[in-house]
C-alpha cells in the first residue's frame, strides 16, 4: 500500500503553470455575446412590472417567458427559480439577462431598465422566521425542513441526572471565494445545446438544462472546463450560470458567455448556513454525561437548495465524536429572505463540531477536569453506534491519532503549562469524524453513479466519470488507482474532463466521495479489466452497490448515516494580542486517519489548504446580513487568508486501512477543514480565559467578552 | 468618450489642469477601483483624465537642509528603497497594502485621496509634514493639517496640482506604529497610531502623536503633546489621566463594515497607553 | 491619443486602444493573452499580476495609458526563460499547484522577488507575496516552492 502513497508530477501541473489552462473566462469563439444578470436589490418583493428601453440591434432581454420548460432547479424540493417569478425573495436573485456583442452598452441598458416593487414585509433573520405565523415564503411554514430523531431513551435519562450543563453556539457567513469566479460558456452548436465552463457537477447542470429547455437528453452537453475552485460553491449554483447562459445561446443562436464579478459572487452565490445550536448535556450523580439534548436552527436563506441535507450531516454529526446513550437532535432549516445558503466544505461539519467540541471543553471546565482526558472517556470505539444507532465497524483509531497529535504539538504539557498563567497564550484541541460519501442510503437511492473504464489498447487506459478536477487532484489520483491497479505505468491511462457526451453519470463531485468511493468504483473496473486481459479493447462499466452489512431507515434517521467515515485531531496555540485583540496563531498542528493517501503530496496540500480555510472562517471571514443585504461585497471587506496570517501546519496520517475503499482510501476533501474552527476558538477562549460561543472570532466579538460594560 | 492627457512636462500637465476639466491621476490604485465598472469595459471616470505618476519632475527624492522632500508621484515602493528617508517615515508605508499596490501607489494620491483610514496620513500630520501645490502661475505651501478639510475632502483647486510633500526630518530616537486591521497583510486600517519622541537625559523632550481611521480625519493634538513635553520619562505614566482625556474627547468613530465604533474607540486608547508605556521606554 | 505603445515580453507593441482601458483588459483582450487572471478586479486577489519594468503590479489596476515605453513581462513571455524553468520544477517539487488559478501570477511574483532577493527567508517570501492570494494551498507549499527554486537556482538570481 506504500507505494501508490509516493507522490507523482499532477496530471494538469505543465498547463497550470505556464498559464496554458484555458478557463472559460480565457475562452472566445467566435460570434460570442456577452449576459449580464439584472438581480433584485430588494429582500422580498411583489414586481409590479419592468421597464425594459428600446433595444439595439443585436441586444436582447431573456427573461422567465424564454423558458420552455420548468422555470425551477431540480434540487432536492425544485422551489428555486432559475428567474425569478413574480415575487423576489433575496437581493440578488435574477430576474434577467441583459444580452449583447458591447459590454459597455449593456450596462447602459441595465442601468436605464426600471423595475418596479411593491416592498413585502421581509423575514430577515432566524428569530423573525421563528415568530413568522402567515406569509411564509415557502409553502405553509417557517421552515424547509424540520427533522428529529432520538436515540434510547431521553425522558428516563433525563429523570435520574444530577445537572444539566447547556450551551448556546452561533456561527456565520462564509463564502468560498474560489479564486476563478462562477463562469459559464454556452454555444448552440448544430441543434444541440453545450455548456461549459467552472463547475464541480456537469449532472447538476445537464439535468436543469433539460428541466429548463425541455429537451431530451441528447440534445444537451455540459463539459466541464479547468475550475479555479470550487469548495462547495460550484456544486449546485452553477445550475443558475449554465441554464441562464443556454437560453441566451438558444434564444440568439450565438456563443453566449456568463462570467460573474466578483462582488456579485461574493453577494448572491450560495454559502456556509448560519447556525444556533443549542446543547444540552445531562449529567448522573457520578458526573457521566448519560443524555444529550440538541436543538439546531440554520439560515437556509430564501429557497430550499440543499439545505435539507446540510441540516442532517449537522445533525448525525453535532454529538462528534463522542458516545452517548439516550439523545433527541431537533433540527430546522429556516426560510428567510437572504441569500441561499449551500454547500461549502464540511457541509453542517463545521457548525456541529464547533458547537460539540466547545460544548465538552465546558463541561470539563465545570467539573475542573482536564478537558481531553476526560473527551478521551466518551472517545466512540469500534462496536459503539453512532447518533443515530449505526454499528461502527471500522477500528475507530482515535487514541492513536490522540497520541500522535500530543507528540507533534506536545498539547497536553503546553496546556499544564499555560493554565493558571496570567497571559494572553492559549492552546486548544479539537476531535472530528467526517463521514464519506453522501448521507444515509443517498449513493444508492438519489444517485445512479455509474463509473466506466475504457481499453483502447494495452497502453491507453481512459477513464469516464463526472466527478471533477476542481484542484484537489481527482485526475492525478484516479489514474494512480487505475495504473496500479491494473499495473501498468500511470502514463497509460487518461482522464478527461469530463464530457457528459463521453462520461457517464457518476454523481457530483461533493461529499468526500472521489476518491473513496468514485475510486473504488473503478478499482473494481481496473480489476475486471485485468481479468480480461487478453481483450485487446474493452469497455467495463460499474455501479455502486451498497454495503452489506449497513442500514439506513430514511423515515426516522436510525442506522449508517454514512458509509465510512475519516477521522482527525487540530491543535492551534494563539496569543492573542492585549492591544487590539488580534489573534496571532503560533502553531497549528493536525494528525488525521484518511485511510491510505493516494498521494502524499496531493494529501498535504489539502490538509493545509482546507486549515487554512477553516482557520479562517474561525477568525477572520466575518460576513453579515443587513436588512437581507451581505456588507462584506468585496475582497477588501471580505477577508480571507494571506500568506502572512498563518504559520506552516505541521501534519500527521494515522494509516488505518478502509477495507472498502481504494487501497483503503478514505475520504479527505473535507475533514481537513472541519477541525480548524473549535482548536482556534478553543486555543483564543483558554488565552483570554472568557468563553467563546460565536464565530467567526473577530477581536470586537472578543472585546465584548473581555469587557466588562 | 473620456480623454486623457499624458504631457512629458511638469508644465504641461499644469497647463492642462488649468484649461481643463481634469482629475489627476498619479498610480491609480484608488481611482481605478473607485471607477471600475465591469471588466472589459472601461472605467468610468466621470471627467477627463490627466497622468502624472510618469513625471521624473514628480518623483524625485531630495533630503535639502533638515526637510526630506518627496516627489508627490514617488511610489510606496520607491520612498520605502531610498536610503534618505528615514526609518519612522517607512513604518506606516510598510504595512499598506500589498507590494503590487505599493510599486504603483503614490504618496500623493494616498494624500489627495484623503481617506480617514489612509495609511500615510498619521505620519504626515505628526511630522507636520506641508504641501506644495502648483498652479501654471506659482505655487503655494499648506500645511498637511490645512490641506485635508474631511473624509475624502481636500482643499486642492481646480487648477491645482500636489507637486511635493516636504517633511521636517528631526532626531527622533524613538518611533512606534501600530496598526488594527483586519488580517496581517493588505487590510485598511481599523484603528492605526503613529509617534515618534525625542527622549534625552532621563526627559521627553518632544513627543509627536497621530491616529487614523477613529474620526473623519487624522487626530493631532497639539495640547496633548504638551501635556509630555518637558516630563521625566520615569514620570510619564502619571501623565496617562490627562493624556487619555485630551484624545478621548477627539475621537469621534464609526460602525461600518470592518469593526465597531467600541473596538476602536477603546482600542485607540490602549494604544496610547501602551505608546507611553512601552513605546517610551528607555533613555 | 487613442494608442499606446509599450514593450511586451521582448517585442514592442502599438495599440490602438484608449489610454484608461485596463492592462489586464489590453493583454487578455486585444493581445489573447489569457495567463493573467481577473480574480476581484479591485487590487486584492493579485491573480492579475505582471512584471512592468520588473516590478509586480496588479493588471486590473494599471491604466495602459500609465506605462507608455515601459517593458511589461506577462507568463507568457516568462515560460522561455531558465529562470522559470527552475521555479516551475520547484513548484512541482513542493506540490504548490492545485486549481491553478493563482498560480502564473503566483510565478511572477516568485520572479520578482528572487530577482531582487535571491536568497530570501521565509519571512520575506512571505512578506512580497502577501498580496497574491490562493483559497486551494494555505500558501507553505508555495513558499517551500520559492525557498527550493532560490537554492537551486544558483547564479541565475
Amino acid at each position: 500500500m506504500k507505494g501508490i502513497s509516493a507522490p507523482i508530477k499532477r496530471y494538469d501541473f505543465d498547463e497550470k503553470v505556464e498559464g496554458r489552462a484555458r478557463y472559460c473566462a480565457d475562452l472566445h469563439p467566435e460570434g460570442m455575446l456577452y449576459a449580464r444578470t439584472l438581480r433584485s436589490d430588494r429582500p422580498r418583493a411583489k414586481i409590479l412590472g419592468i421597464t425594459i428601453p428600446p433595444l439595439p440591434d443585436g441586444y436582447f432581454i431573456v427573461d422567465r417567458d424564454d423558458i420552455p420548460g420548468k422555470n425551477s432547479v431540480p434540487i432536492v424540493y425544485d422551489d428555486e427559480p432559475f428567474l425569478a417569478r413574480e415575487v423576489v425573495n433575496y437581493v440578488g436573485e435574477p430576474i434577467l439577462l441583459v444580452v449583447g456583442p458591447d459590454k459597455q452598452t449593456i450596462l447602459n441598458l441595465l442601468t436605464a431598465i426600471r423595475v418596479d416593487y411593491e416592498d413585502l414585509e421581509p423575514i430577515l433573520t432566524i428569530e423573525d422566521a421563528l415568530n413568522c405565523r402567515e406569509n411564509f415564503i415557502f409553502q405553509d411554514r417557517p421552515h424547509f425542513v424540520e427533522y428529529q430523531y432520538t436515540k434510547g431513551d431521553i425522558s428516563r435519562a433525563i429523570a435520574r441526572a444530577g445537572c444539566c450543563i447547556e450551551d448556546v453556539f452561533q456561527t456565520g457567513y462564509q463564502e468560498h471565494v474560489a479564486l476563478e469566479t462562477q463562469s459559464m460558456l454556452a454555444v448552440w452548436e448544430e441543434g444541440r445545446i453545450r455548456v461549459s465552463g467552472s463547475m464541480q457537477c456537469p449532472y447538476y447542470l445537464k439535468d436543469a438544462l433539460v428541466q429548463a429547455l425541455d429537451w431530451p437528453e441528447d440534445r444537451v452537453r455540459v463539459v466541464q472546463l479547468p475550475t479555479g475552485g470550487g469548495f462547495g460553491g460550484k456544486e449546485d449554483y452553477p445550475s443558475i450560470v449554465g441554464v441562464h447562459a443556454a437560453l441566451a445561446a438558444v434564444k440568439s443562436g450565438r456563443p453566449v458567455q456568463l462570467v460573474l464579478e466578483r462582488g456579485e459572487d461574493i453577494r448572491c452565490t450560495t454559502k456556509r448556513h448560519p447556525a444556533h445550536i443549542h446543547i444540552k448535556s445531562y449529567l448522573d450523580h457520578e458526573n457521566h454525561i448519560i443524555a444529550r439534548d440538541v436543538e439546531v436552527l440554520i439560515d437556509a436563506g430564501a429557497y430550499a437548495g440543499l439545505s435539507s441535507v446540510v441540516l442532517q450531516r449537522l445533525i448525525f454529526s453535532v454529538c462528534g465524536v463522542y458516545r452517548v446513550d439516550n439523545l433527541r437532535v431537533h433540527g430546522r432549516a429556516m426560510a428567510t429572505n437572504n441569500v441561499v445558503s449551500g454547500a461549502f466544505r464540511g457541509f453542517g461539519g463545521p457548525q456541529a463540531f464547533f458547537a460539540i467540541e466547545m460544548h465538552m471543553e465546558n463541561i470539563a471546565q465545570k467539573l475542573g477536569v482536564d478537558s481531553l482526558e476526560w473527551k478521551k472517556a466518551y472517545f466512540l470505539r469500534r462496536g459503539d453506534t453512532s447518533s443515530t444507532g449505526g454499528l461502527f465497524q471500522s477500528e475507530i483509531v482515535l487514541p492513536r491519532i490522540i497520541e500522535q497529535i500530543e507528540e507533534i504539538s506536545g498539547y497536553s504539557q503546553k496546556r499544564r503549562e499555560l493554565s493558571g498563567r496570567q497571559g494572553w497564550r492559549g492552546i486548544g484541541c479539537s476531535v472530528f469524524f467526517h463521514g464519506g460519501g453522501f448521507t444515509g442510503k443517498g449513493e444508492k437511492d438519489i444517485l445512479k453513479t455509474r463509473v466506466r473504464l475504457v481499453k483502447r489498447s494495452a497502453s491507453e487506459i481512459e477513464i469516464r466519470v463526472a466527478n471533477t478536477e476542481i484542484g484537489q487532484g481527482a485526475a492525478t489520483t484516479l489514474r494512480k488507482i487505475v495504473a496500479r491497479a491494473l499495473e501498468i505505468p500511470v502514463e497509460h491511462v487518461a482522464y478527461i474532463y469530463p464530457d457528459t457526451d463521453l462520461c457517464p453519470d457518476s454523481g457530483p463531485t461533493i461529499a468526500s466521495r472521489t476518491i473513496m468511493i468514485i475510486g473504488k468504483l473503478l478499482y473494481d473496473c481496473a480489476l475486471e479489466m485485468k481479468e480480461k486481459g487478453q481483450e485487446e479493447t474493452l469497455e467495463v462499466t460499474r455501479g455502486y452497490t451498497y454495503p452489506a452489512g449497513l442500514s439506513w431507515d430514511n423515515a426516522r434517521f436510525i442506522g449508517n448515516a454514512y458509509a465510512e467515515y475519516s477521522w482527525g485531531a487540530n491543535v492551534v496555540e494563539v496569543e492573542v494580542n492585549p492591544l487590539t485583540l488580534e489573534i496571532n496563531v503560533l502553531g497549528v498542528w493536525a494528525v488525521y486517519d484518511i485511510g491510505t493517501p493516494i498521494d502524499e503530496r496531493i494529501v498535504k496540500g489539502q490538509i493545509d489548504g482546507g486549515l487554512v480555510q477553516g482557520l479562517g472562517y474561525a477568525g477572520m471571514e466575518l460576513l453579515q446580513s443587513r436588512r437581507g443585504k451581505l456588507q462584506q461585497g468585496s475582497l477588501a471587506d471580505y477577508i480571507i487568508p494571506t500568506f502572512l496570517d498563518f504559520p506552516p501546519i505541521v501534519s500527521r496520517l494515522v494509516e488505518n486501512p478502509y477495507e472498502n475503499g481504494p487501497f483503503g482510501a478514505r475520504g479527505l476533501g473535507e475533514i481537513t477543514l472541519v477541525g480548524a474552527a473549535p482548536a482556534l476558538a478553543l486555543a483564543v477562549q483558554n488565552a483570554v480565559g472568557q468563553p467563546v460561543r460565536q464565530l467567526p472570532v473577530s477581536p470586537e466579538y472578543l472585546m465584548e467578552l473581555i469587557c466588562d460594560e | 468618450m473620456v480623454k486623457t492627457y499624458r504631457p512629458n512636462r511638469l508644465s504641461e500637465a499644469l497647463r492642462i489642469r488649468e484649461q481643463e476639466n481634469v482629475i489627476v491621476l498619479a498610480g491609480g490604485t484608488d481611482l481605478m477601483v473607485r471607477n471600475r465598472s465591469w471588466s472589459g469595459t472601461l472605467p468610468a471616470f466621470q471627467q477627463d483624465v490627466l497622468f502624472i505618476g510618469h513625471l521624473e519632475e514628480l518623483k524625485r527624492i531630495k533630503k535639502e537642509g533638515g526637510l526630506i522632500v518627496l516627489g508627490a508621484s514617488c511610489t510606496l515602493a520607491q520612498i520605502m528603497h531610498d536610503w534618505r528617508v528615514p526609518e519612522y517615515i517607512k513604518l506606516p508605508l510598510a504595512q499598506m497594502a500589498s507590494p503590487a499596490i505599493r510599486n504603483v501607489a503614490t504618496i500623493g494620491g494616498n494624500i489627495c485621496n484623503a481617506s480617514p483610514a489612509g495609511d500615510t496620513l498619521p505620519m504626515l500630520y505628526a511630522l507636520n509634514a506641508s504641501l506644495q501645490l502648483n498652479t501654471g502661475q506659482g505655487s503655494r505651501i499648506v500645511n498637511i493639517q490645512d490641506f485635508i478639510t474631511g473624509p475624502g475632502r481636500t482643499g486642492l483647486q481646480d487648477d491645482e496640482i500636489l507637486t511635493e510633500i516636504r517633511i521636517p526630518i528631526a532626531d527622533f530616537n524613538r518611533q512606534y506604529y501600530k496598526k488594527a486591521g483586519l488580517r496581517k497583510a493588505n487590510a485598511i486600517s481599523k484603528v492605526s497610531f503613529f509617534a515618534v519622541a525625542d527622549c534625552r537625559h532621563d526627559r521627553i523632550r518632544e513627543v509627536r502623536i497621530a491616529l487614523g481611521a477613529v474620526a473623519p480625519t487624522p487626530v493631532r493634538s497639539r495640547e496633548g503633546e504638551a501635556i509630555l513635553a518637558g516630563i521625566e520619562t520615569k514620570a510619564r505614566l502619571d501623565a496617562f489621566p490627562d493624556l487619555k482625556a485630551c484624545y478621548e474627547k477627539l475621537l469621534s468613530p464609526i460602525d461600518d463594515v470592518r469593526s465597531t465604533k467600541k473596538y476602536r474607540h477603546k482600542t485607540a486608547l490602549l494604544i496610547l497607553e501602551d505608546f507611553l508605556g512601552q513605546g517610551l521606554e528607555g533613555g | 491619443m487613442n494608442s499606446v505603445q509599450f514593450v511586451l515580453n521582448d517585442s514592442e507593441v502599438n495599440l490602438p486602444v484608449h489610454p484608461l482601458k485596463r492592462l489586464i483588459d489590453v493583454l487578455r483582450d486585444d493581445l489573447q493573452m489569457t495567463g493573467a487572471k481577473e480574480g476581484c478586479g479591485e487590487g486584492e486577489c493579485g491573480a492579475c499580476a505582471v512584471l512592468v519594468d520588473g516590478r509586480l503590479v496588479n493588471a486590473c489596476l494599471v491604466p495602459v495609458g500609465s506605462i507608455g515605453g515601459q517593458s511589461v513581462v506577462t507568463i507568457e513571455g516568462f515560460r522561455h526563460s531558465p529562470r522559470f524553468a527552475i521555479l516551475k520544477d520547484s513548484f512541482e517539487q513542493a506540490g504548490s499547484v492545485q486549481c491553478g488559478f493563482c498560480t502564473p501570477a503566483m510565478i511572477l511574483a516568485a520572479e520578482a522577488l528572487l530577482s531582487h532577493h535571491s536568497n530570501p527567508s521565509e519571512e520575506q517570501i512571505r512578506q512580497a507575496m502577501a498580496g497574491n492570494l490562493c483559497r486551494c494551498t494555505g500558501y507553505t507549499m508555495i513558499v517551500e516552492a520559492v525557498q527550493l527554486a532560490s537554492r537551486k537556482g544558483e547564479g541565475l538570481w
